[in-house]
């Protein structure tokens, strides 16, 4: 190697000690630009490492009104799941509401991959003070260091995070960006996560076109949002920002993502008054059917059974008795599943429960000649439909042929 | 019943066959054998005699030396000679001693990766280590990736998705990437041309992200014989790279002959289909049971031949012992194929050249070739399937009337004497490697004055900055954009906008079943054209140019279409010439504006025009490299019009001669006549790459001009037919002497060099 490309390559060296000194000497003048514009946003910059990101901080009353709640009934909530014996995903029970972190992010594009910057990072939490509600931006590519540990110095001592659609996107997305800058920020802490879009789309997949967190807002949370910058349109006026970097161009978006973090907080109460309301008072008949579908999901079968008969008489109360049934068997009741089993063959073209009733008849009764009664009714009930899936149909159709092949022939043996 | 044939009577009666056009005999080799090296972990060594490997051959063991001297290797090794060995070992010593240490395997498809997985898997099993190995591509479900990115000592992949998935992902791989010893590139020969330069660029972005985790991995590539094995993994991964060729395999007496089928046309100088002559050939070996492996170069070819030979011999050995090989069939069926292959149970196989690569399924006694494969290196790797330790064994190439076949049984010396071909790639073809750095600021921001490889890339980053990708501040460029760059990439392919082809023959059930650059879609997905995927024929029913849609159909016919292109083009730069007496040879960069004006559906086993029609497509534009040559004085009084039709016929030799001589595609390179060139207007040839910026194919061409023009000028004077035919000059001559005055205008080339 010629003196010249080591001399090149040593550069970089000497280099940096001259920069320590100097970057040393720059910081206390670190500019940043629009200073005022970003105080009178209630922000301020945070200097780390030469660098700084800019912090926003702002204080809600617990008692202000966002949409349909008031933020103060998180308490009481929370009260409700400490003094609820049962497990749920969404249960906050052994926590305090100031342990809860209402998160949601603003990234450059959609999608995981880590090239996908996030430039703002915001959360809310219920403190004694009121709703604090903080914002993390970052003023440039380069500078996530600041920003991050600005961020995770606030929220070591959180224990839970609450957003939406977060599990998949927004935290794996932090992760992803904190990988890249580890060895300069703290660690990112093991948060729980209640993650509200899964309960969402339960609840309300069937009757929303869509269940985004607008539509949620809208339709469950009676909030309206005023002159809102959809959230697509965040990357491109970020772009802008880069270029010339005003507050008046991003200010929309930070006033979106406080929005969405806002109600967070409101939907989580929502969510939660719907999953706790055991007597079915203000639930429609859907959310009142799918409150006692999450619940069995989640195993808690004897609260899911008691729940599915407030359904019973009401719009899904066909599938309500099925539900109920299949929990009986499930726990060993068949007296308990039989005469559901037996209304269901008799008043509808249910041929579910047909099944049921010949599987009973078949290994508990060895009555064949009922069981043959139940597997033919049913396959009779199942031809009268139409079915999509052709290869599904075939496999279907197999299943019966061959349970009543086996059923004609332990019938014919008995005689 | 007779009596079976051994294979020495039947090697006996066909060399008295008089269609064979040239026989050639390769002497046997023995074993060349090193102990196992003692520093190799006893768990290894036991797994290896479970599996009868008591020493090692002289080239594994240099492997396993080279690489545990912290070298980086390319082995070259022959079929079926234990390449997997010379980087298996190191990898799984390396494992061995500290289980923190990761691999990573790269073969060019997905199913060669999920062959090496289970083979990987039964010596692993054997070691009584526990050393996890897992295969990464599209089909690994999402709840085993977790397990893959954090606990996988061994991934095994391929660049796609190593392009797609794993880099612009990187950090979900941290623990791969900060302890990844071993890349292990199999099969390194296939990556050259576009797709070739394309992986080079994602090995840059690789070694990038390494760097920034702090490892320094070792290239371990096994390769198949190429003329560059060192310069071309040299090239790809930019790390010096010794060269392992001793190979110590063992190799029995090997008879090679050329087997030209009867003349049937004598003025259009048409033969026996080689297909029929296969068969016969195929069936006489089959009824003897000695197991024969049959090369077609299109699946329909092999479903054909397949069918054939199974109710040839279905009466001597039944027709569940011949079997097909392509790919379309199930890992499983294939598995189940390659054991019945080593066990002796299956008795022929007829395949494309998906067995081609490094699929293990034993040695067999005899090889057929439907054909010139196309490239002296692949013809190599499917003789290689032939040739058992201690046995004799043939390998017959039966040629098919195309120009490159009629060439090769016509000069075996050009096939024997030549070292096989080069792989070529152009990293640095701007194009590519202007969309790599956009995936590379995507996975990490550029310092300025930071390197891509080998390539100073500030005037690319300063470019994407003004294009508003990237952001520049500072000292760094960072990305700046909400697109995922990786997926509008196609790593088979130069130029991003490709035309996406859909097969619609199941109504039901549309599919894309492949894609092309749309300066190649103009001549061959019109509409109308016949469009050969994987040997499938498919007829275009609509090209949508606005959308960028081709739709197919599957069809059965005996012909093909070839569509005319009026071409213009301009020369931009001219960076060599060499100027002669009557002569100019040039290369540089050209702009070629091209339009389809009709396309010709010319006969498939003739070769005969059968029909025309009419396609309507707008211009396009192409940037690329060409190599050109111009005659600056017509000596031989041809006058305009011959001389343009003699320039066409040469063209079309030096068409078929160009794939024979760089190891190319057909359509990679363009041949050009012009009666008036726009730079120079002189009657002119342009050789160019097909792809924008080009690859490296016309400079090749430049280097290599005088061996190109004398194998045109062997071709015509060895071609039987009268005065231009097909499979030379064309027929559209009206000068009596074409095929005369088309060897004089060559030699005039290359005399008076």
């Amino acid at each position: 190697m010629s003196l010249k490309a080591k001399l090149n390559r040593m550069k970089k060296h000497i280099n940096t000690d001259e920069k320590k000194e100097e970057v040393k000497a720059v910081e206390p003048t670190l500019t940043v630009p629009h200073l005022e514009k970003w105080t009178s946003l209630d922000s301020e910059p945070f200097f780390f490492d030469d660098e700084y990101a800019i912090v926003r901080k702002k204080t809600y009353p617990k008692d202000h009104q966002h949409g349909r709640y008031v933020f103060n009934e998180l308490e009481r909530v929370i009260q409700r799941w400490n003094n609820f014996h049962r497990a749920h995903p969404l249960s906050s029970k052994n926590l305090n509401p100031s342990d809860l972190l209402f998160f949601d992010t603003e990234t450059t594009g959609l999608g995981g991959g880590v090239g996908n910057t996030i430039f703002l990072l915001g959360y809310c939490q219920y403190t004694n003070e009121g709703i604090s509600m903080n914002q993390y931006f970052l003023p440039g590519p380069g500078r996530e260091v600041p920003m991050y540990k600005a961020f995770l110095d606030d929220v070591q001592h959180l224990k839970n995070l609450v957003t939406y659609n977060g599990k998949a996107f927004d935290w794996p997305q932090v992760k992803t960006r904190h990988t890249l800058i580890r060895e300069q920020v703290p660690k990112l802490p093991q948060f729980g996560h209640f993650d509200l879009l899964h309960g969402a789309r339960r609840f309300w997949k069937n009757e929303m076109e869509s269940v985004r967190l607008s539509n949620v807002e809208q339709q469950k949370l009676d909030f309206i949002r005023k002159e809102d910058t959809p959230g697509y349109l965040a990357p491109m006026l970020y772009f802008e920002f880069v270029k010339d970097p005003d507050p008046d161009l991003i200010s929309s978006v930070m006033k979106h993502n406080e929005e969405d973090i806002l109600s967070l907080i409101t939907l989580y109460i929502h969510m939660s008054n719907l999953l706790l309301d055991n007597r079915g008072h203000h639930l429609s008949a859907m959310e009142q059917f799918q409150s006692a579908r999450w619940w069995e999901a989640v195993g808690e079968d004897d609260h899911a059974a008691s729940l599915y008969q407030l359904s019973i008489d009401g719009k899904y109360d066909r599938d309500a008795k099925k539900a109920l049934a299949k929990i009986h068997k499930k726990q060993g009741d068949l007296a308990k599943s039989l005469p559901i089993w037996i209304e269901l063959s008799e008043d509808t073209n249910d041929e579910e429960s047909d099944i049921e009733l010949a599987k009973y008849y078949e290994h508990k009764e060895k009555d064949y000649e009922q069981a043959l009664h139940h597997a033919l009714l049913g396959y009779q009930k199942w031809k009268s439909k139409k079915r999509i899936l052709k290869d599904k149909a075939e496999a279907e159709r197999i299943q019966y042929m061959k349970r009543i092949e086996r059923l004609e022939q332990k019938e014919a043996r008995r005689r | 019943m007779n009596r079976k044939q051994t294979l020495e009577t039947l090697i006996h009666d066909l060399k008295q066959d008089e269609n064979i056009a040239h026989w050639h005999e390769i002497e046997p080799e023995p074993a060349k054998m090193r102990e196992m090296p003692e520093s190799l972990d006893h768990r290894i060594q036991s797994a290896l005699r479970e599996r009868g490997i008591e020493q090692l051959y002289t080239h594994q063991y240099d492997a396993y030396n080279e690489v545990q001297n912290g070298n980086s290797i390319v082995a070259v090794t022959p079929t079926a000679s234990g390449k997997t060995l010379c980087y298996n070992l190191p990898v799984l010593q390396s494992i061995a001693e500290d289980e923190n240490s990761r691999a990573l395997y790269l073969f060019p498809t997905k199913a060669l990766a999920q062959d090496q997985r289970s083979e990987l898997t039964e010596i692993i099993d054997d070691m009584g280590i526990d050393i996890k190995s897992y295969t990464y591509d599209g089909d690994t479900s999402p709840n085993i990736r977790q397990v893959v990115r954090k606990a996988g000592h061994i991934v095994i992949t391929n660049p796609d998705m190593l392009h797609s998935a794993i880099l612009p992902h990187h950090t979900k791989w941290v623990s791969l990437f900060e302890n990844l010893k071993y890349i292990v590139i199999d099969e390194l020969h296939t990556y050259k041309g576009v797709f070739g330069s394309h992986v080079a660029n994602v090995i840059r972005r690789l070694k990038r992200i390494c760097n920034f985790y702090g490892s320094d991995p070792i290239f371990v590539c096994t390769s198949a014989t190429i003329a560059n094995p060192k310069d071309l993994a040299e090239q790809l991964t930019e790390k010096p790279m010794s060269l392992i060729e001793n190979n110590g395999a063992p190799r029995g007496r090997k008879h090679f002959v050329f087997y030209n089928p009867p003349i049937v046309n004598q003025p259009l100088n048409i033969r026996k289909s080689a297909t029929v002559e296969v068969n016969r050939i195929a069936k006489d070996f089959l009824k003897n049971k000695i197991q024969t492996i049959v090369f077609a170069k299109s699946r329909v070819r092999v479903e054909i031949i397949l069918s054939h030979l199974q109710e040839l011999v279905k009466k001597d050995i039944g027709p569940k012992s011949i079997r097909g090989y392509r790919g379309g069939y199930l890992p499983k069926q294939r598995r189940e194929i390659e054991r019945g292959l080593r066990s002796g149970d299956i008795m022929g196989v007829v395949s494309t050249n998906a067995l081609e690569l490094g699929v293990d399924i034993g040695q067999l006694q005899v090889c057929v070739m439907t054909g010139y494969p196309g490239s002296v290196a692949s013809t190599w790797q499917q003789a290689g399937r032939a040739g058992r330790r201690q046995e004799e064994s043939l390998i017959i190439m039966v040629a098919g009337s195309t120009p490159i076949d009629q060439y090769i049984v016509q000069h075996p010396e050009y096939f024997f004497e030549r070292p096989p071909e080069s792989a070529r790639i152009n990293p640095d073809n701007l194009v590519i490697l202007v969309d790599h750095v956009k995936c590379a600021a995507y996975e990490l921001p550029f310092k300025q004055n930071d390197r891509f490889g080998s390539m100073e890339i500030e005037d690319i980053l300063e470019y994407l900055a003004e294009e508003n990708l990237l952001h520049h501040k500072g000292d760094k460029y960072y990305w700046m954009n909400d697109s995922f760059p990786a997926h509008n990439i196609s790593l088979r392919s130069a130029s991003q906008e490709n035309v996406v082809i859909i097969d619609q023959s199941n109504v039901a059930d549309h599919i894309v079943i492949g894609e092309m650059d749309r300066f190649s879609a103009m001549t061959l997905l019109h509409d109308e054209a016949i469009y050969l995927h994987q040997g499938i024929q498919y007829q275009v029913e609509e090209l949508d140019w606005d959308e960028k849609k081709a739709y197919v159909r599957q069809v059965d016919v005996e012909y093909f279409t070839d569509a005319n292109l009026a071409v213009s083009l301009k020369v931009l730069e001219e960076d060599k010439l060499s100027e002669h007496d009557s002569t100019t040879v040039g290369f540089g960069d050209v702009t070629v504006n091209a339009m389809p004006t009709i396309f010709k559906k010319i006969k498939l086993s003739t070769f005969e025009n059968i029909g025309s029609g009419p396609i309507h497509l707008p211009e396009e534009e192409l940037h690329t490299t060409s190599t050109w040559v111009s005659l600056k004085e017509d000596k031989d009084q041809l006058g305009t019009k011959t001389m343009e039709q003699i320039l066409s016929g040469i063209s079309n030799v030096i068409k078929h001669v160009v794939p024979v001589l760089v190891m190319c595609d057909q359509n990679d390179v363009h041949v050009v006549p012009q009666i008036k060139a726009t730079h120079n207007n002189l009657p002119t040839i342009f050789l160019y790459d097909r792809y924008p910026g080009g690859i490296g194919l016309s400079d090749e061409l430049y280097k290599r001009f005088e061996e190109l023009v004398t194998s045109a000028e062997n071709l015509i004077r060895n071609c039987p037919c009268e005065d231009g035919c097909p499979a030379c000059i064309g027929t559209e001559h009206e000068a009596s002497n074409a095929k005369e005055l088309s060897m004089r205008l060559l030699r005039r080339l290359m005399e008076e060099r």
